[in-house]
């Protein structure tokens, strides 16, 4: 018998989320920021691992974690390798660098 | 409102114990006033702890503030459990979370890139416990693979690829030595803090206002036998192949794309680092042997068939 309510790991998810958003916000290190990008992967997965848990109690929220750990695969292979392309080209990790991009 | 500033006046241990005096009857333990004061201790805390040019007494005073109302935060939990009448308490479920979240805290306060990256692996394996609680075994030791093992190793090797040390102006030996400029100083951590933990407050007091009473624990009927008992990883993979079929196939095409992406960009990378080196004489081509002498085997990369791997001494 689990005494823990949905609502715990709910905000232990939130809690992880919006400390990966503050991250993403205020680094300036672009690793960082992406880190902190799969921070929020983080606390998106224990909200649906939880749900897929106490509300239907299948199998569903932990096939859509497996989805989102293929999403974080893939977007830190691409953004790694750009992040290292933008580093030749200006010598620095700082995302203030960058300031010229338009839109 | 006069309870807000009387709480405000007479300081927080004392808001916790009206909050908690007033959690036996009323079934709903969290009032919105806690969480917001705790939200706004919490961000304050956080405050204090981002990196910027200020002394280390300031940040640990910043950390000693953040983790008081995360400890406080959890009392009121476990109270707020306790209240509903399911009594006792998951201690792995307080472990792991709090592990995980301290973690998280200093994936983004810690002013090195490498300690972010491996704190963010405490973090992530404290997550995989998390998991293992909710009977999501192989998602645990998906997480951990895929995670802590792929993932935050390219991490790891793309810092110390890109991490180049102290900037030149910058004066060695100080608290500041060694570390990078953009590393050392937040950008905006006054608006970050307060929209992060205005948004905190208020997705907590949605997750614990808006629920039913007791809403969301399982019925002990539910709750006696796991999702499937014997071979979780059978019964993900039927799931996935028999429901989620589609999605399956469109998973491995974005992987394949991913991948093909990566290596488009690290080929373009490499063709421009070789172009742009400034030993433009080194060729990439097999250079021929002279003769039959194998002291004569040529240096792979030179076009000068003289010059020799293993030259007589």
């Amino acid at each position: 018998m689990d005494p823990l309510a949905l609502q715990h790991y709910l905000a232990v998810g939130a809690i992880l989320f919006v400390i990966g958003l503050i991250g993403f916000v205020t680094r300036r290190n672009l690793i960082v920021m992406f880190l902190c990008t799969e921070l929020m992967f983080q606390g998106v997965t224990i909200n649906l691992v939880a749900f897929g848990r106490y509300l239907n109690n299948d199998l569903g929220g932990q096939a859509f974690t497996i989805f989102v750990l293929v999403i974080a695969a893939a977007e830190a292979s691409l953004a790694l390798g750009l992040v290292v392309l933008l580093f030749r080209q200006k010598n620095t990790l700082d995302a203030d660098a960058w300031r010229e991009l338009k839109g | 409102m006069a309870g807000f500033l009387a709480i405000f006046s007479q300081g927080l241990p004392r808001a916790i114990a009206l909050a908690q005096g007033s959690a036996g009857p009323v079934e709903n333990a969290l009032s919105p006033v806690l969480i917001l004061v705790l939200c706004v201790v919490a961000g304050i805390g956080t405050l204090m702890l981002l990196p910027g040019r200020r002394e280390d007494v300031f940040r640990n005073i910043g950390a000693v503030v953040l983790l008081a109302a995360g400890l406080i935060f959890a009392a009121v939990l476990i109270h707020y459990v306790g209240s509903q009448g399911r009594g006792g308490m998951s201690i792995y479920f307080w472990l792991f979370s709090i592990i995980s979240i301290v973690g998280a805290v200093r994936v983004i306060t810690h002013r090195r890139p490498v300690y972010s990256a491996l704190y963010f692996v405490l973090s992530v394996l404290a997550t995989a416990g998390l998991f293992i609680l909710l009977w999501a075994e192989f998602m645990a030791a998906a997480l951990v693979i895929i995670y802590a093992g792929a993932i935050l190793v390219t991490y790891v090797f793309v810092i110390m690829l890109a991490t180049h040390s102290a900037a030149p102006g910058e004066k060695e030996g100080s608290e500041m030595g060694g570390l990078n400029e953009y590393d050392a100083v937040s950008r905006e951590p006054l608006f970050a803090c307060a929209t992060g933990f205005t948004l905190m407050g208020v997705l907590l007091f949605v997750i614990f206002d808006r629920a039913p009473a007791g809403g969301g624990a399982v019925s002990a009927a539910v709750m006696s036998h796991p999702v499937s008992s014997p071979g979780s990883v059978q019964a993900i993979g039927e799931y996935l192949f028999n429901n989620q079929l589609v999605n399956l196939e469109l998973a491995g095409l974005i992987l394949t794309i991913a991948m093909v992406g990566a290596i488009l960009i690290a080929r373009r990378r490499v063709v421009g680092g070789v172009e742009t080196s400034e030993t433009p004489e080194v060729t990439l081509g097999p250079a021929t042997p002279v003769d039959d002498n194998p002291h004569s085997i040529p240096v792979y990369g030179t076009d000068n068939p003289r010059a020799k791997a293993y030259p007589e001494t």
